[in-house]
């Protein structure tokens, strides 16, 4: 593989990444700014949607998934629902109070200072290191994922049908109005 | 009996050629979904180019099948309906787990005698996976069996 | 298709024998479900007995394993199944089972959701003897999850119960705070080590750069199992919780998931902490002190009977997290702090259900719970209150009874390394026991001393399944007491501590 490659897969990346990015923090600043509260959910849809898209950038296809699968469809659908079944004024102007704007943004100045210096060290290089391990021998492609899932971790991934069953029939119960 | 795969190894998608081949199986995912969008924009864009444009208040009341809107649209939900939700949230985490099995479909096991003849042809894990798979959506199929009998699923 | 690659998916041999109890327990489960989907109000009255019946049938492959007498271990030693596996899912089904019977007559009286129950019942305790086996972090984390969720749901149970909400939602919300804490540890270790098994995490630390940061990890998983044992300062849903849950599941709850989290820790803790001996026992031996102390002393003011277990079930935590304060000075201690905590496991889960069965068969003519309301039930009910007041001595430590020799093991495994540290911690266990002497005998007293409240001195009726839960923690209570030698066969470390390195 020559040098070249990599250099134009890489523009092509961070174009890409570029425009993504873009989206995301248009979105971002939308989903905090709105004076609504179901608008603010539909904006995370937005927001968590174009993280997913960096994680097929970054070669991360199965969290990429679970990004979508789980963030946009299971997480938003029940902020939706919580929403929805509160008695919150949904259709008159301001549903979101904003008192707490201020500390809100000391947080978050201060998260993206503590990640910025992190992951300053890393600036440029192309690949992690764990452990020694490049991130290509810890299993980041989906087949990967799927081989330990079914070969080293086969007990607890049929666990997790069993939890989920139970968390099933357990919700429904509790859940139900009789 | 030796199981062994004799599907071509994946290579690690790290960067260079095989993460090129990658992304751009994902260019296709991106194109279709701005088509999508352009499609839109440009109905609607089309639209409001050569419709007349004549505002009056009652245009935008809700339609509700052609008599006057009782009450709004934005009222509380009934909890029943959080059921729903929370069957969708179970079957998706599901989906999560097939989803990774899904892409070892491709990528074959071959059943190889002793003399080293192949005989049978499976898919990933051979019948193995196949078991674990079926018994992980079986467990998970019970709940559904038990949602429907127990009338959970009906929409009044 | 001609070419035959070099490596390949080499799928792992799958030990059947050794899956069996569990098995066994899913498709348990299965019938259940399906027995309550298709049979609908006529199968109400077979659920317990079914599910009586299944746990009963899991324990045969334990039982067939344990004789067999061989290590399995399976998925790189993920997941294990020796002497110290076995005696736990043995203990887990059979609690199972004795919680069954406590919750026959309860439930079906109540106006409760009957198939559900046992099935989230049985999933709990599939999650128990999963954790029992489990020797990696993943398996750990989600077994912990497994006999949590359904215990969160049944805490909940009495829907229109105020009360019994908020002992699920306090339940539920300390517990997935604690699981939060503890998958932060969880992920700080694998990130050091990059290994989720216990073993290759033990190596991995030993001599790690970065001490501080193993030192976080190992003060957070513990931090986080002490949420799940009730150690105090991390006590404060027990109390609400007991009192506000359905009895049955007070009773499974005190010992069921109270023991996993033990046996989760002890896992963690001897397995993969074994090198790290100067971060685990200072916390450890600071939160069985603490534990011990304002357990007992908040329990002597209680008024209400399941409260007063509540908190004598965190002064319980504290006696059993002791020996782990010195179970890294060496080899031996470790195998006595191994061995002594599961001695008193299996020894509080035996007197403590039957005092929450003796609690249920009362409350079916009181309903209630106060210690009051005991009044007089020597008079017109002697067989319970006697039943009661070996339970309770039982707890409290009094010879010939079998909490006696729970508490000599820890007296001994405390005092075997020769530590000063280790000898401070017995002098603690023995006053917090003297304290503990005084409500436990408070309680004696009303029942055989006072008169009825209401002079209402009916005898109580006590139903089969009561009755028989009765019968089996009365017998393992004496029969120990009596007999510490039966109980010692089975309570051997060695594999379990081999395997740990």
């Amino acid at each position: 593989m020559s040098i070249l490659a990599v250099t134009e897969v890489l523009v092509a990346q961070n174009i890409a990444f570029a425009i993504i990015a873009v989206g995301v923090v248009v979105a971002g600043v939308r989903l905090v700014t709105t004076e609504n509260v179901v608008h603010a959910a539909l904006w995370l849809v937005v927001v968590l949607a174009g993280i997913a898209g960096l994680y097929i950038l970054l070669a991360a296809e199965f969290t990429a998934i679970v990004q979508v699968l789980v963030y946009i469809g299971a997480i938003v659908v029940l902020f939706l629902f919580g929403i929805m079944l509160t008695r919150a004024r949904l259709g008159e102007g301001e549903t979101v109070n904003k008192k707490m704007r201020a500390p809100a943004l000391v947080i978050a100045v201060a998260m993206f200072a503590l990640m910025a210096y992190s992951l300053w060290g890393y600036f440029g290089s192309t690949e992690l290191e764990v452990m020694g391990r490049s991130t290509a021998e810890l299993g980041q492609t989906t087949a990967q994922v799927a081989d330990t899932l079914f070969l080293t971790y086969l007990i607890p991934f049929e666990v997790v049908s069993v939890l989920l069953l139970a968390a099933l029939t357990g919700a429904i119960v509790l859940a139900r109005r009789d | 009996m030796l199981l062994t795969d004799i599907s071509p190894l994946l290579s690690a998608t790290t960067a260079g050629e095989s993460y090129s081949d990658f992304v751009r199986s994902y260019l296709t995912v991106a194109i279709f979904g701005l088509l999508a969008l352009g499609m839109v924009a440009l109905l609607l864009g089309v639209g409001s180019i050569i419709r007349p444009n004549r505002p009056q208040p009652g245009k935008y009341l809700t339609y509700e099948s052609g008599v006057d809107p009782v009450g709004e649209a934005w009222p509380q939900t009934q909890v029943r309906y959080y059921i729903f939700a929370l069957l969708f949230v179970i079957f998706d985490v599901e989906a999560v787990f097939i989803f990774p099995w899904a892409t070892r479909l491709d990528s074959e096991t071959a059943l190889v005698d002793s003399s080293g003849n192949v005989f049978e042809i499976l898919g990933p894990y051979g019948s193995y996976g196949l078991v674990k798979m079926l018994l992980f959506i079986a467990v998970l199929a019970l709940g559904l069996v038990y949602a429907w009998r127990k009338k959970v699923l009906r929409w009044m | 298709m001609n070419i035959l690659a070099a490596v390949g998916v080499d799928n792992p041999p799958l030990d059947w024998h050794a899956l069996a109890p569990e098995l066994v327990l899913v498709g348990l489960l299965a019938v259940l479900l399906l027995v309550d989907a298709f049979g609908g109000e006529r199968s109400r009255w077979a659920m317990p007995s079914l599910t009586g019946i299944g746990l009963l049938a899991a324990l045969i492959p334990v039982a067939t394993l344990a004789y067999d007498g061989v290590v399995r271990s399976m998925f790189d030693g993920a997941y294990v199944v020796d002497n110290y596996a076995l005696l736990f899912k043995a203990l887990f089904l059979i609690a199972g089972y004795v919680v069954v019977l406590l919750s026959t007559n309860y439930i079906a009286e109540g106006d409760y959701w009957e198939g559900e129950y046992y099935q989230l019942l049985v999933a709990s305790l599939l999650g128990m003897t999963v954790m029992a086996s489990a020797r990696d972090l993943i398996s750990v984390f989600l077994a912990l999850e497994l006999l949590s969720i359904p215990a969160y749901m049944l805490a909940a149970w009495r829907k229109r119960d105020l009360g019994s909400e908020e002992a699920g939602m306090k339940y539920y919300l300390m517990g997935v705070f604690a699981s939060a804490i503890l998958l932060y540890g969880m992920s700080l270790l694998y990130g050091m080590t990059g290994s989720t098994l216990l073993v290759d995490i033990a190596g991995a630390i030993e001599g790690t750069e970065v001490p501080a940061l193993v030192a976080l990890a190992v003060v957070l998983v513990v931090v986080g199992f002490a949420f799940k044992v009730s150690a105090v300062p991390f006590h404060t849903w027990a109390p609400d919780t007991y009192q506000g849950a359905p009895t049955p599941v007070t009773a499974f709850l005190a010992v069921g998931s109270k023991a996993a989290g033990f046996v989760a820790l002890m896992t963690v803790v001897l397995i993969a902490f074994p090198t790290q001996p100067r971060i685990f026992e200072p916390l450890i031996w600071a939160l069985a002190a603490v534990t011990m102390i304002v357990g007992n002393l908040i329990a002597l003011r209680q008024t209400n009977l399941v409260r007063m277990l509540a908190y004598s079930g965190v002064a319980q935590a504290g006696y059993i997290l002791a020996p782990l304060a010195v179970a890294g000075v060496s080899g031996a201690s470790a195998a006595m702090a191994v061995e002594a905590v599961s001695t008193y496991l299996v020894i509080y889960a035996a007197m403590n259900l039957g005092a929450f069965a003796v609690v249920i068969a009362v409350a079916r003519k009181t309903g209630s719970a106060e210690i009051d309301s005991y009044g007089g039930l020597f008079s017109y009910s002697p067989v319970l209150a006697v039943c009661m007041s070996v339970f309770l001595f039982s707890l409290a430590g009094i010879p010939p009874l079998a909490g006696w020799y729970g508490k000599l093991t820890i007296f001994l495994a405390l005092i075997e390394p020769g530590t000063l540290a280790g000898y401070i911690l017995a002098v603690i266990v023995g006053l917090a026991s003297v304290i503990a002497l005084f409500y436990y005998a408070r309680v004696a007293k009303v029942m055989f001393v006072d008169p009825a409240p209401d002079g209402d001195t009916t005898p109580i009726r006590v139903p089969m399944s009561l009755a028989a839960a009765l019968t089996i923690t009365v017998a393992v209570t004496l029969v120990v007491g009596v007999l510490p030698q039966v109980l010692a066969r089975v309570t051997g470390a060695e594999t379990f501590l081999s395997i740990g390195g």
